[in-house]
């Protein structure tokens, strides 16, 4: 109202929020449209993994070898020609005169043999070491494995303790320099009781697990353990809420606090206690069942190996050493003390671990390196791990076995003969037993497997035929069938201590069709016996481990798609605990 | 770290009123004191962090991991670090696992402001308050914090409650002594020029003790903010996955290694922008802070 206001030059007021509206819907209009680029997902975002390629892949380890095996099948190749060579000046600290190996280890029972034949953890000339190889080990309590790696990597320990699985992890970096790739000599433990999965409520089998939430330590046995389980009952990982902590004594404590957390993944003892404090947890399986599943190792830096092959030679031995001598009662509740002081425990909480893992003498390594149909042998359990992690996205280009694996010094020791009266006595024997009985418990896992056979037929290695019904020879009806064998004899290695029910089932095309049911009923069970005796020929498994059971067409795949006929014709594999617990 | 980000703590000044500076004397290379020229406070900031690129140029030099004087297995070269940016960008989703963290620390931020700033003023105001919480306090600062991550992870489970809590507490700890000693340090003058125009307890306080102390508590909110990224780590290593302590973790297990480096790079770019943005908020908030100093 005022005469002679200043001429206003530009937009009103609703103009400019007009135009500020329109600039800010353009940025979101852009940052919506390159929301991609902007703030991507990620590659670790819950994909769908190809179940079928699992089964593919765990065939891969060899070509389809029908002969079947009656001997032992030993690798003939010289480790030297597949390890990476040692470029350049070595890297690791060293005395010459003092000959001192920094050797790190964790809290683990199964270095027992170590602190054992080391006569403690600090260097000293009464060990065994010392005595008959001339060189001292320095055990160091190192049990964050990212401090160990680091430590080993940087040349500060030229050994780095870990499982198997998680040197699949470590090996990818260390390898960008060959000093520091790893080098395996000897497997030491089997983890035995010492890793375990606790539930809550109802869940009696993996496959209950299904949209519950789990919490276990990343990038550890725990990931490896419950993972391989997954896989092996057919199901996504995505189909499980995954929490990770850093530790698995912080994934039992986040169980135990959490009501909303249906399962962890844990050590010993908190895996015993937890089901004993807290009402309504179970274990539903440890690793004293997949007795054959966590292999604890030593790996050596690539240039130390090479500069000082005696001392590798000795601690190999050194630690077969130890675990004769810790047959001895009196010397072992010494080794107990030993490892008591290093660890700063009590005596007891070292005993009271004792059962947690198996020392693996000379002939189970002798297995373990050499023996290519072992079923849970250093290549399966490798290869095993390298295909979860890569399945969960966890590794990239993933390293190959025979790149770590030397069994050098383990063929020496052969044909030394030093240890040839250690007997590999870590097979279960099975006494005969029924289905019935045996099922009267949940499984903890159940491995479906599909065998193309023939029609009538019960033979898995049936040939093709041509047009007039005769074999082609050299020919395979399932090519894929030495694949999914080899599938269900990685499960049955690593669960060596359980019983393993093969069940057949046949479809139900000729139901009413004058078929007689008892046939039928026979075909299948022929075809889960002829698995059965496939597995026991090539992979030397006890046969009473495997229960045999035809339900003919009793039971679909689906019950809501009973005529899905190619999904019916089908074996099952279920993994059940021991009788006796 | 960028030039000064530290530096200007005390003076978020770039040109300050002339002070009376005492009479320099004869022209020395150092002199206490002395007033320099922006663009000379920046090159001295730039020339340490040059010399820290060119050793670690110089210490991982040469292509083959074997030849370099640290193993790319400790410390990958600056180049590769830099090169794997992209990975780290669109592989592990650094935008999203950015802001998660970032939320978090913001989020413990508030909460422990929440409960010390109330709990500081009246600390500073009231002896017998004072007396009361000090012990705890002092307890606090001295306690170290990683002890913690079980504990709030049996309290406060494993989800999001818990990280925020355990933020707090690391900002907790560190805010409220610094908000005690920012009330303690108004002049008695004033409470005593309040008192005598007939103001209460609670009007002193008020008008006198927290109108006075606002910038020196702003002063220890920013300084208090970086702390929540030095311990973003121990937050983040229950149900690891998300956020910037998760990659790093994941990363020191199985690579690569360029990605841990890398993200101590964008944590210490965050915390320079943060602090930046602490400086402008602070000299509209605060325009008479300038002025007095």
């Amino acid at each position: 109202m005022a005469s002679n206001p200043p001429a206003k030059v530009g937009p009103t007021a609703l103009g400019k929020i007009v135009l500020i509206l329109f600039v800010l819907a353009c940025i979101a209009g852009a940052a919506y449209y390159f929301r991609d680029m902007i703030a991507p997902k990620g590659n670790q975002a819950a994909k769908q993994i190809d179940i079928g390629a699992f089964q593919q892949q765990q065939g891969k380890v060899e070509a389809p070898d029908t002969k079947g095996v009656t001997t032992v099948n030993e690798y003939t190749y010289v480790p030297a020609e597949k390890l990476p060579p040692v470029k350049g000046v070595s890297g690791y600290k060293w005395d010459a005169g003092e000959k001192v190996v920094q050797f790190p280890i964790n809290v683990w029972i199964g270095w027992l043999p170590i602190v054992a034949a080391n006569h403690g953890f600090s260097p000293n000339t009464d060990s065994i070491f010392f005595k008959e190889y001339g060189f001292k080990v320095n055990l160091k309590l190192i049990d964050d494995p990212v401090t160990a790696r680091d430590a080993f990597a940087a040349g500060e320990s030229q050994i780095l303790w870990g499982t198997l699985d998680m040197m699949v992890l470590f090996a990818p970096e260390l390898m960008r320099d060959s000093r520091t790739a790893p080098r395996i000599y000897q497997q030491v433990d089997w983890s035995n009781g010492g890793d375990g999965i606790v539930v809550r409520g109802n869940i009696h089998s993996v496959k209950d697990l299904k949209g519950k939430t789990i919490v276990y330590a990343q990038n550890s046995p725990s990931q490896y353990f419950i993972n391989n389980l997954l896989l092996a009952s057919g199901m996504q990982p995505s189909s499980v809420n995954h929490k990770y902590t850093a530790t698995a004594f912080e994934a039992a404590a986040a169980f135990v606090s959490d009501k909303r957390i249906d399962a962890c993944v844990s050590w010993a003892p908190d895996i015993y206690s937890i089901p004993e404090k807290v009402t309504g947890t179970r274990i539903l399986t440890t690793t004293s069942e997949a007795n054959k599943l966590i292999a604890d190792v030593w790996a050596a830096r690539a240039d130390f190996a090479k500069d000082h092959p005696e001392v590798i030679k000795g601690l190999v031995a050194g630690i077969f050493k130890g675990m004769e001598k810790l047959t001895d009662p009196t010397f072992k509740s010494q080794a107990f003390q030993w490892m008591a002081e290093g660890y700063g425990m009590q005596v007891d909480e070292v005993k009271g671990m004792a059962n947690d893992a198996h020392s693996t003498n000379f002939a189970e390594n002798r297995s373990f390196f050499l023996n290519a149909n072992d079923p849970a042998n250093f290549e399966r359990t490798w290869k095993n791990t390298t295909f979860v992690y890569r399945e969960l996205g966890l590794v990239g280009t993933p390293v190959r076995f025979d790149e770590v694996m030397d069994f050098s010094v383990i063929k020496q020791l052969e044909s030394d003969g030093t240890f040839k009266n250690q007997q590999d006595t870590y097979r279960t024997t099975f006494a005969p037993t029924t289905y019935k009985k045996v099922t009267a418990e949940a499984p903890i896992v159940t491995q479906t497997i599909r065998i193309n056979f023939y029609p009538n037929s019960s033979n898995i290695y049936e040939p093709q035929h041509d047009d007039i019904g005769s074999a082609i020879a050299n020919t395979l009806y399932d090519p894929t069938v030495e694949a999914t064998l080899e599938k269900v004899a990685r499960l049955a290695g690593q669960y060596e201590r359980a019983v393993i029910a093969v069940v057949g089932h046949s479809d139900s095309s000729m139901k009413g069709k004058g078929t007689r049911y008892e046939d039928v009923k026979q075909l299948s069970l022929d075809r889960a016996n002829s698995v059965k005796q496939a597995l026991v020929k090539k992979f030397k498994f006890d046969p009473n481990k495997f229960i045999i059971e035809g339900k003919a067409w009793d039971e679909p795949a689906d019950p809501d798609d009973p005529m899905n006929q190619a999904l019916n014709r089908r074996v099952e594999i279920s993994v059940y605990p021991p009788e006796a617990k | 770290m960028g030039p000064g980000a530290r530096g200007q703590g005390t003076g978020d000044t770039a040109t300050p009123p002339k002070p009376l500076t005492p009479d320099p004397g004869p022209r020395r290379f150092l002199a206490i004191r002395e007033t320099i020229p922006s663009w000379m406070s920046w090159v001295l900031g730039v020339i340490p962090i040059l010399v820290l690129l060119l050793v670690w140029v110089v210490m991982t030099a040469g292509g083959e991991a074997e030849k370099r004087i640290i193993s790319p297995t400790i410390l990958p070269s600056p180049f590769e670090v830099v090169g794997s940016f992209g990975s780290l960008w669109f592989d592990r989703a650094l935008t999203r696992n950015l802001g998660i963290s970032f939320g978090r620390v913001v989020l413990g931020f508030m909460v422990a402001f929440a409960v010390t700033f109330p709990l500081g003023v009246l600390m500073g105001a009231f002896t017998k308050v004072k007396a009361a919480f000090t012990p705890l306090s002092v307890f606090g600062a001295y306690l170290p914090i990683p002890t913690l991550v079980p504990l709030t992870m049996s309290l406060f489970g494993t989800g999001e409650t818990q990280k925020v809590v355990f933020l707090a507490l690391a900002f907790g700890i560190f805010l409220l002594p610094q908000t005690v000693a920012a009330v303690d340090a108004v002049d008695d003058i004033y409470l005593k020029t309040a008192y005598t125009l007939g103001a209460g307890p609670v009007q002193a306080v008020r008008k006198v003790l927290l109108a006075v102390s606002w910038p020196e508590i702003y002063q220890a909110l920013r300084l208090g903010f970086g702390v929540g990224w030095s311990y973003i780590l121990l937050a983040e290593m229950v149900d690891i996955g998300k956020g910037l302590g998760g990659i790093i973790i994941i990363s020191q297990r199985r690579g690569p290694r360029e990605h841990i480096y890398l993200v101590l790079l964008i944590i210490v770019v965050m915390a320079f922008l943060t602090d930046k943005l602490w400086v402008i908020v602070g000299r509209r908030l605060f325009p008479y802070r300038e002025a007095r100093r």
